[in-house]
């Protein structure tokens, strides 16, 4: 190998400094043509390797990335695609007045309110209930109503008062005769009694949102530090939204008895009507089961009894192990969505009546997961021991308990006292919510796909990623026009596809596949055959370099 | 001599007395010490749920885990089985509840499945698989489509379906997997009273699973009796053969001791009978034991959802010669059946029970019956490309043939050559004569494999004549895996799953009132396939890196160096760095070996 280099010194400084006293002899020097050929077969060579090689390797190896909207995505998130607004429209009804005099009780209220208002989100919209009520306004771009309220005069009252509905939208508000304001009155008393009526109904609602909105940290100043910390608790304790609960009910107790309940007509009559009214938002499966035998956890401090209360007690801070997981058989149910589970304890007679300490309370809330209700049942008198069978009625303290835990579970708010109305709200809440959180999922998708530029995104993701922001956006501009259960189920499905694009498998096979395996797969082949290519590449390299510079100093 | 096996009637029989019984759920254990210093513990609880409360979720005896699992998948009708270890039919006779009642070695899953075409139902299936996969803590996840079979006439529903229902009965098993107490824990947790009462307070997972031979059942089942509503009906079933010995062993110190010299018992008239040497003498008397010894502990009371006022409703029974001497826990009722051989005890509520059996002289024995048929199935040949297949059927009866359904399912890398498939004969004179296969097979149900998607599915009806054992033999080529195919474990061999044989209704089994169907499986198969050298795929990387790059570098250098002569290169290379160490090394070598030439 010792010609290795030779071909380029040229013959004539070899011979000046060949000074050793053994005479080499020189070899000819090379034809053009040769250096040509060389120069040309070595180009070959790197041409097969740039055009043909590199572009194969390039292809086989690289990995599909659909184009995703980046930057709309990180706008949603940064919520600057969309503001979010709750303009709610109110009926007004009244039967006693003329036509202008409601007009104008319409204004004024409607001033009042816009004056008291302080979240701009979330406004009242005041319209007069129009008398043609027969022919109904079928076209979708119609807001829902949120509320209606009825003027009603009468005759034995000096101020106005109000009366809610429990079971409708409505609040009914009585006044009297005198009291219809004059049409020159600028702040009418009736007006300002209306507005704060119903800035009084949605001050938590409007709280609610605001707290939502401003990513669970501070929400409207004036709310007082008492209510944000119920709203945010509240918020800490309601399950995830999902289209279906399972709710779970299982009766446990440590001994044999009782080992039947009247379940399914305690279901019937306690739930059944809550669940109903429920259905525009979320469906519900029930299963129940009972469970005998369960034993608590070996770890968990055991009740303690009390001779003054005449009672076992449990601690407050043991209750978070109450529930012995390891044994007790809750595995969420099958299918979709998330299980809430309530368990109805009964405890053995030696351990009976069983209360918590503090609060002398016999039930409480475990949150995101469910409720518990310790049910001591009379003793017969004879045996000390537990009824075998539980009845309807014995079951209606546990299932009027199960209920409240069942709404506060699901995120209901504690006022008003409408059930409709809070059920609104909810799906105010819940849009809100859930506008918010598929608008974060499509930030962190952006972020991921941006920060691990390894991974592949399938053309699904993609797709799922437009049918997010296709169905955020129809959220955005459903809430705008007061439609809120049509921004609510454009949000469902937003979150679901957000969610399903977030969570593709298929995108992260191959980040664990190391550089260092493909340089190990690689080298044995690339190391031999790179080196005299590029070896040979250099030195041609240096070669035209060389002549280059002697043709300069030549000319 | 009759046919039908006795034990296994009583056990059937007992049991069916209670199924009319008012309450829910029952619960069972039946112990029968079998020859050589063995027990058949066999345990069984049963309960039912009306089909309306079940479609509506309420559970109470049923599990709510496994109802939902069931109503998930559309399942009408499940079977799930878990054994381990081999039943020695030649010592120990029929199998316990005539086989229907245990599975082949390893998990076997069959189910029938509501749907409106097949590949809902595998698809149903599969949601089936994995969702029992999670509940029993079974890798019931790996049955795919290669391990899944549709038998054609080896199963039929055991409960009563409506007749319009789409059902598929789809079919699996893992003859690989190890049954061990993850498994009993889940299994005890289906039951109402959880092992903390009743007869499943005896269950240890140390106990169970050193059994000689364990088999855990669950079966669920609609049952619509001519009057009344349909009810779902679930049994669970735990069968075990204990040896005594060995499970006496106290859990602390379980190694065994030799027996103290003093306490031998020798054979004296022996010649060589000296202080150190002793020929022992077998022991004429049956070796006591108690449950409490056994199980390691006593029976705890009596499940309280049993209806404990029912006079049929006894707990425990056992079945050994009247004659013998059983004392059992104070408050228990004995109730000696007319057979002779079988009394039951009504047990005290919520007291621990204990039955003692003391050392005492056999002086009668417990008659054994004789299996109907006895089935073997090996694996022949040598090499790794071709194999075989025999499988000997042996009807012990002196008068009346068998008929029966053997299913097999072969996993897709084995190819069976059903051309090949050959009979022989062997009478009792032991002369064998080669038969053809039509005379044995009467009907034939054969679906081949399809690479990586199916295994091969079997199903023979045959009957083979009286006092004769018939052979069946077929060879089979072993296909070769990709190398991402084989298991870590590649050169164990892989699992063949047991086959099952349904003994159809005889005459004999036809005029009893029990047709219950008699089930034998024979063992688990272990298939050696060809495997490769796991480092190959870098060796041939390496290799062929080789070899391109030495054909690359030679013609590459040829192309682009230039030829010289040898004088000739040395004049190129003199005044490079290399040829200046070289000479420069040339130089001292010279000097240094003397050669008179000239230096400067």
């Amino acid at each position: 190998m010792t010609d290795k280099h030779g071909d380029q010194a040229s013959p004539q400084t070899l011979a000046t400094h060949a000074d050793t006293s053994n005479v080499k002899k020189v070899p000819p020097p090379e034809t053009p043509e040769a250096i040509q050929t060389r120069f040309r077969v070595i180009a070959a060579f790197w041409a097969v390797i740039i055009f043909l090689g590199f572009p194969i390797w390039w292809k086989t190896t690289s990995i599909y990335r659909a184009h995703l909207p980046i930057q709309e995505m990180v706008d949603w998130a940064d919520s600057k695609a969309c503001r979010p607004v709750f303009p709610l429209e109110i009926h007004l009804a009244t039967p006693g007045l003329q036509s202008t005099e409601a007009q104008h009780l319409l204004r004024t209220t409607q001033h009042t309110l816009d004056d008291l208002n302080e979240f701009a989100a979330h406004h009242l919209r005041l319209k007069l209930a129009d008398d043609h009520t027969g022919e109904e306004d079928v076209t979708e771009d119609k807001a829902d109503t949120a509320l209606t309220v009825r003027l009603l005069p009468q005759e034995d009252i000096a101020v106005p008062r109000s009366e809610i509905h429990t079971d409708t939208a409505q609040l009914d508000v009585f006044y009297p005769p005198s009291q219809v304001p004059a049409p020159s009155s600028s702040n009418p008393p009736l007006s300002a009694f209306i507005a704060e009526e119903l800035q009084r109904l949605y001050s938590e609602e409007k709280a609610t949102i605001a707290h939502i909105l401003s990513g669970n940290t501070a929400g409207l100043d004036s709310t007082s530090p008492q209510v944000a910390e119920s709203i945010s608790r509240r918020l800490r304790r309601s399950m995830k939204y999902a289209e279906t609960y399972h709710l779970s009910f299982s009766l446990f107790t440590p001994g044999a008895e009782p080992s039947s309940w009247d379940i399914e007509a305690a279901v019937h009559e306690y739930l059944s009507p809550l669940l109903e009214a429920f259905a525009p938002i979320s469906n519900f499966t029930v299963d129940t089961q009972v469970q005998l035998y369960a034993t608590f956890s070996p770890t968990a401090p055991l009740p303690e009894y009390d001779e003054t209360e005449a009672a076992w007690n449990l601690k407050k801070e043991d209750l978070s192990a109450f529930i012995n997981a390891a044994e007790w058989p809750l595995n969420p149910s099958i299918g979709n969505g998330p299980t809430i589970n309530f368990i109805l304890y009964v405890p053995s007679p030696s351990q009976s009546p069983l209360i918590v300490k503090e609060n002398r309370a016999s039930s409480w809330i475990i949150p995101q997961w469910g409720g518990v209700f310790l049910l001591n049942p009379d003793l017969s008198p004879k045996s000390k021991s537990n009824p075998a069978h539980l009845s309807q009625e014995s079951l209606r303290p546990a299932f009027m308990t199960f209920s409240h835990q069942l709404l506060t579970l699901l995120g209901t708010p504690s006022t008003p006292a409408s059930l409709p109305l809070r059920l609104h709200t909810l799906i105010r809440m819940r849009a809100a919510a859930l506008l918010l959180s598929a608008s974060s999922t499509m930030g962190s998708l952006a972020r991921l796909t941006e920060s691990l530029p390894s991974i592949p995104i399938p053309a699904t993701v993609a797709a799922s990623v437009s049918t997010t922001l296709s169905h955020l956006a129809a959220t955005c501009s459903n809430l705008r026009d007061g439609r809120f259960s049509a921004a609510l189920a454009s949000a469902r499905i937003a979150e679901a596809e957000a969610e399903r694009s977030f969570f593709e498998k298929s995108m992260v096979g191959q980040v664990y596949f190391p550089d260092e395996h493909k340089v190990a797969v690689y080298l044995p082949l690339l190391g031999p055959i790179g080196v005299p290519l590029v070896v040979g590449l250099v030195k041609e390299l240096k070669r035209i370099v060389a002549s280059r510079k002697a043709r300069r100093q030549a000319a | 001599m009759t046919f039908f096996s006795r034990f296994s009637l009583t056990l059937l029989a007992l049991w069916s007395a209670l199924a009319a019984a008012s309450s829910d759920y029952h619960e069972r254990l039946f112990l029968h010490p079998l020859p050589q210093s063995s027990l058949l513990a066999s345990f069984n609880f049963r309960s039912n749920t009306s089909q309306q409360s079940f479609d509506n979720q309420h559970f109470r005896y049923f599990p709510r885990a496994l109802g939902q699992i069931l109503q998930h998948a559309h399942t009408k009708e499940l079977h799930l089985r878990f054994t381990t270890g081999r039943w020695d039919a030649e010592s120990w006779g029929p199998r316990p509840w005539n086989g229907s009642k245990e599975g082949g070695t390893g998990v076997e899953l069959w189910a029938w499945i509501d749907a409106s075409g097949d590949e809902e139902a595998f698809a149903k299936w599969i949601t089936l698989t994995q969702s029992l996969s999670g509940l029993f803590c079974a890798s019931l996840n790996f049955i795919d489509s290669t391990r899944t079979t549709r038998p054609v006439v080896s199963f039929e529903p055991a409960g009563d379906h409506p007749p319009t229902d789409g059902l598929h009965l789809l079919h699996g098993t893992l003859p690989g997997e190890v049954v061990c107490t993850e498994n009993l824990t889940p299994f005890l947790k289906l039951l109402p009273c959880k092992g903390k009462a009743g007869v499943s307070t005896l269950f240890d997972g140390h106990k169970l699973f050193d059994a000689a031979w364990q088999s855990m059942s669950v079966d669920v089942r609609p049952l619509c009796p001519p009057e009344g509503e349909c009810v779902v009906q679930i049994e669970q079933t735990v069968d075990m053969v204990l040896d005594i010995e060995r499970s006496k062993r106290p859990r602390d110190n379980p190694i065994p001791r030799p027996v103290p010299n003093d306490q031998l018992v020798c054979d004296t008239s022996k010649p060589y009978n000296s202080d150190d040497t002793c020929y022992p003498l077998e022991t004429t008397t049956e070796k006591g034991w108690s449950l409490s010894e056994v199980f390691g502990r006593k029976l705890n009371g009596v499940c309280p959802l049993t209806d404990s006022k029912d006079p049929n409703e006894s707990t425990v029974c056992l079945r050994v010669p009247h004659d013998r001497g059983v004392f059992t826990s104070e408050g228990t009722l004995e109730t000696k059946q007319a057979d002779g051989f079988t009394r039951c005890f009504t047990l005290k509520a919520s007291e621990p029970f204990d039955l003692v059996i003391p050392e005492q002289p056999v002086t009668s024995e417990v008659p054994l019956e004789e299996p109907i048929l006895n089935a073997e199935r090996t694996i022949v040949g040598h090499g790794a490309e071709r194999g075989g297949m025999r499988i000997i059927f042996g009807n012990p009866s002196d008068t009346s043939d068998v008929d029966f359904i053997f299913f097999e399912t072969l996993p897709w890398f084995l190819r069976p050559y059903i051309h090949t498939l050959r009979a022989t004969i062997t009478g009792r004179d032991g002369v064998r004569r080669e038969i053809p296969v039509s005379e044995i097979v009467k009907e034939t149900f054969y679906r081949p494999a399809i690479d990586r998607e199916r295994g091969t599915q079997l199903e023979l009806v045959m009957s083979v004549p009286a006092a004769s054992i018939v052979t069946l033999t077929y060879d089979f080529e072993k296909a070769i895996l990709r190398y991402t195919e084989y298991p870590p474990d590649a050169n164990r061999g892989f699992n063949v799953a047991p086959a099952v044989i349904r003994i159809l209704d005889s005459p004999h089994t036809r005029d009893t009132a029990q047709n219950a169907p008699v089930f034998i499986r024979s063992t688990s198969l272990l298939l050696p396939l060809p495997t490769p050298d796991f480092s190959m795929p870098y060796n041939v990387i390496i290799l062929t890196s080789t070899v391109i790059a030495l054909g690359f570098g030679t013609i590459f250098n040829i192309l682009v160096r230039r030829v010289v002569s040898a004088d000739e290169a040395a004049a190129l290379g003199a005044q490079t760095l290399k040829a200046r160490i070289l000479g420069r090394l040339v130089a001292i070598r010279d000097k240094l070996g003397g050669k008179g030439t000239k230096v400067e």
